[in-house]
């Protein structure tokens, strides 16, 4: 620390104390909110105790589970599939299957209401059977259809980089391709699947605007659901008892990530960080059978839902097709309402601040860490990573206890402000700008940075000259990662918002869930909804390449 | 130009000494090689005088100032010697040009425009860059790179002049026309030169003296003469051969 300047040394500390006060005070303060000031061990006996507790836990476990294997079992064969076979669509399909990645999982589920709903739902009618979307089943298919793109991505990055010599060898002993995959693919590739099926376990566990869409008219809840539902009583004993079940919730997320780090521990790490050519399994007659098949998938997970959406939007009365029922008056209707620009400009206010902060602070944060080298990089980056798997419904409380009165004796006036959303989001979203900075920081050429030292340059002109440029196309990937989920983001602003703070995801909440169940309001703000992410995707999609050239 | 004295430095890292007890000295207006195989400590020496590391112990002096002394918890930080330094891996920085990489030491310096554009050209003009000014680096071939850096690590006029195994990265041939260029600049110039390398070859065709090292110690210094003539153990003996 010797050969640090003061300047340098005041960055550190304060960097130091914006991660403490973003990342570690809201759960250290959470919990002496509801546990030290306020312990009442009646309400924590009876939150844990209910019949409604067991219940949401079980189904919360339930559906994680469901979820995962489902999403295993068609994200493996389809990840082999996409890079490990010389099936010749692969590059559009690997393009067409990470898109749903992009769009928020709750449009999904409007989407299945309308196409499975017991009372009139379109494929029901079609196809004449009588399947009930609001049942664990129900949640199941859409979750799925868009927590397997997770397990999806994992896996065809492990397999894009993994040796085929070790396939090679163990094919030239003899072995058959299917015994190679079970026997040397699988073990191989153990961590990448583990990491994708926690995660798909987790955001279940996590997931919010699905559950509250369809498992609340079901009669499901899960354990986010029932903390929303407590916290929605307004009343004092409701708002403990949805701050106690958070800490339930909390320590369940934190249990089974300590039990993935476990796992991942035990299994082999053989894969190579370097591209090496891979041995493309050749299929020839089989090719059009598969590309119908993986149609059909896509059809069923991406098409099929818009699609839905995009008829209930233009219907002039719900249900019936034909051009006599084709109406723009979804549209005007959802424009004449004052809340709809409204949502739109506080989520594009929202989203636009918190990418740019989060892209300065994640910028900064990586700087520091680097510089002061591996000791300190596992604890920061474990603290930063923290909010971004807690579940969103526990830190939208802990933030709430933490911002929304008095912050260390000052009272900010934050509750009921867009000021406290942007808070939560800067602290959910920080960690991916932080980690693709920082992951760039360590790709950088050291001797870039030593030429400058010697020429004289002080640690920020190096800051804003060497590495900033060095950095820059890390950080503008990243942007894309925080503006695009920050556009849409639900789970926590429902807890957060206040009168004239809609937000597009609260507002579609809202259209679905009181004011418009039949009606297609919702549906034509989805599709807008849609739209505009379609746009923003491509937008980023060009920015990348030119970016890519840019180094070439 | 300056001179620069070791004395009685060691360096370790995690407690292993790779350094030891190391004390030399090299001249005023020298061409100094540090020559040795990979591991012996040449490029932690140089790091030393450039201040990229710093020694665990002992006294290094820059003219008669000591510039470091952990005892004495004395450091003048790299940024502050106003030493040229070439790398092996040249660390051109790619998002800038020719003449805004030559440029940079003077603009951190603070030199107006128009004292920043002629010494820039000077010391492109010294490496035969002048007419490729505007050229991003990923459109100069390696040789022309390292050109760069060359002129980068000159035109802040430097106290001393280092260059950690400059040329390893380029052709055999480019490699021969490079020694040369070099060692006729550093004369023009006057400069003290430390070079570090592992190929003899390269060491006795371009020093005034050179210290041949081994596992973190000299075993032998002297002029190219002196140490071919008269190698003092067989480890040189070998070395040389």
């Amino acid at each position: 620390m010797r050969n640090i300047s003061v300047s340098h040394k005041i960055l550190i500390l304060i960097s130091f104390l914006l991660i403490f006060v973003l990342c570690v005070y809201p759960y250290l303060n959470f919990f002496n909110k509801i546990f030290i000031e306020s312990f009442n061990l009646k309400l924590i006996i009876k939150v844990f105790t209910s019949s409604m507790f067991v219940k949401a836990l079980f189904n919360s476990l339930k559906l994680a589970l469901l979820v995962s294997l489902l999403c295993s079992l068609v994200a493996t064969p389809l990840a082999w599939l996409l890079t490990r076979t010389n099936l010749k669509t692969r590059q559009i399909w690997k393009k067409l299957f990470t898109l749903s990645y992009a769009i928020p999982p709750y449009l999904g589920a409007i989407a299945w209401i309308k196409l499975c709903n017991p009372s009139n739902g379109i494929l029901n009618n079609i196809l004449g059977v009588n399947f009930n979307i609001y049942s664990i089943t129900g949640l199941t298919i859409v979750l799925s259809s868009f927590f397997f793109t997770f397990i999806l991505l994992n896996l065809m990055d492990t397999l894009g980089r993994m040796d085929a010599t070790y396939e090679e060898a163990a094919l030239l002993s003899g072995s058959s391709y299917i015994g190679v995959f079970f026997k040397i693919t699988f073990p191989l590739i153990k961590n990448s699947f583990l990491s994708g099926f926690f995660l798909i376990f987790l955001s279940v566990m996590a997931s919010f605007g699905v559950p509250a869409i369809i498992g609340i008219p079901g009669g499901i809840f899960l354990l986010t659901t029932q903390i929303y539902t407590y916290q929605k009583l307004g009343s004092l004993s409701g708002i403990y008892m949805s701050g106690i079940l958070a800490h339930g919730l909390f320590l369940i997320t934190f249990v089974l990530i300590m039990i993935q780090i476990y796992l991942q521990k035990k299994s082999y790490k053989l894969v190579s960080g370097k591209s090496s050519r891979l041995n493309l399994i050749k299929l020839r007659k089989s090719q059009p059978y598969i590309n119908i098949i993986l149609f059909i998938l896509f059809f069923i997970i991406f098409i099929l839902p818009i699609l839905t959406l995009l008829i209930s939007a233009l219907s002039k009365t719900q249900g019936i097709y034909s051009f006599k029922n084709f109406t723009l008056d979804n549209f005007k209707y959802l424009f004449s309402l004052n809340e709809t620009l409204r949502s739109f400009r506080n989520s594009l206010i929202l989203s636009s601040s918190v990418t740019l902060i989060c892209l300065f602070l994640g910028f900064i944060f990586s700087y520091v860490v680097f510089t002061l080298g591996k000791s300190k990089k596992q604890l920061i980056n474990f603290l930063i990573s923290l909010p971004y798997s807690t579940p969103g419904t526990v830190l939208a409380l802990a933030i709430i206890f933490s911002f929304g009165g008095k912050v260390f004796g000052v009272n900010l006036g934050l509750y009921n402000t867009i000021g406290l959303i942007i808070i939560s989001y800067i602290i959910k979203y920080l960690y991916f700008s932080f980690k693709t900075t920082e992951d760039a920081f360590y790709q950088v050429d050291i001797s870039l940075i030593e030429a400058a030292k010697l020429s004289g340059a002080k640690w920020h002109h190096i800051l804003i000259d060497i590495w900033y440029p060095m950095v820059k196309p890390a950080i503008l990937a990243s942007a894309f990662l925080i503006f695009l989920p920050a556009l849409s983001e639900l789970t926590m602003t429902i807890l957060l918002t206040g009168p004239g703070l809609e937000t597009i995801g609260t507002l579609l909440f809202q259209l679905q869930e009181y004011s418009d169940i039949t009606g297609g309001t919702a549906s034509a703000l989805a599709i807008i909804v849609i739209l505009l992410i379609m746009v923003l995707f491509l937008l980023f999609q060009l920015l990348n390449l030119v970016i890519k050239r840019e180094k070439i | 130009m300056s001179s620069i004295e070791f004395k009685n430095v060691s360096k370790s890292y995690d407690k292993v000494e790779i350094i030891i007890n190391l004390n030399l000295k090299i001249k005023q207006g020298d061409f100094v090689s540090l020559l040795g195989p990979s591991g012996c400590g040449k490029t932690t020496i140089l790091r030393m005088i450039s201040g990229l590391e710093e020694n665990s112990e002992g006294e290094i002096y820059l003219d008669d100032r000591i510039i470091s002394n952990p005892n004495q918890n004395i450091f003048m930080a790299p940024e502050k010697r106003n030493m040229g330094m070439v790398f092996q891996s040249y660390a051109v920085w790619p998002h800038m040009n020719v003449f805004k990489n030559v440029a940079y030491p003077l603009k951190i310096k603070g030199f107006s425009k128009s004292e920043i554009k002629i010494k820039v050209f000077e010391a492109l003009k010294l490496v035969e860059l002048d007419s490729l000014s505007d050229r991003m680096p990923n459109q100069l071939s390696g040789g022309q790179q390292q050109r760069v850096a060359l002129a980068r690590g000159l035109v802040m006029n430097p106290c001393v002049l280092l260059l950690d195994e400059p040329l390893s990265n380029l052709d055999a041939k480019l490699r021969e026309k490079m020694r040369i260029d070099i060692r006729r600049l550093q004369q023009k110039l006057k400069m003290t030169c430390v070079y570090v390398t592992h190929d003899q070859l390269e060491a006795f065709s371009m020093s005034d003296q050179i210290f041949l090292l081994n596992s973190g110690q000299v075993e032998q210094s002297g002029t190219p003469d002196q140490i071919k003539k008269n190698p003092i153990n067989s480890f040189v003996k070998n070395f040389i051969s």
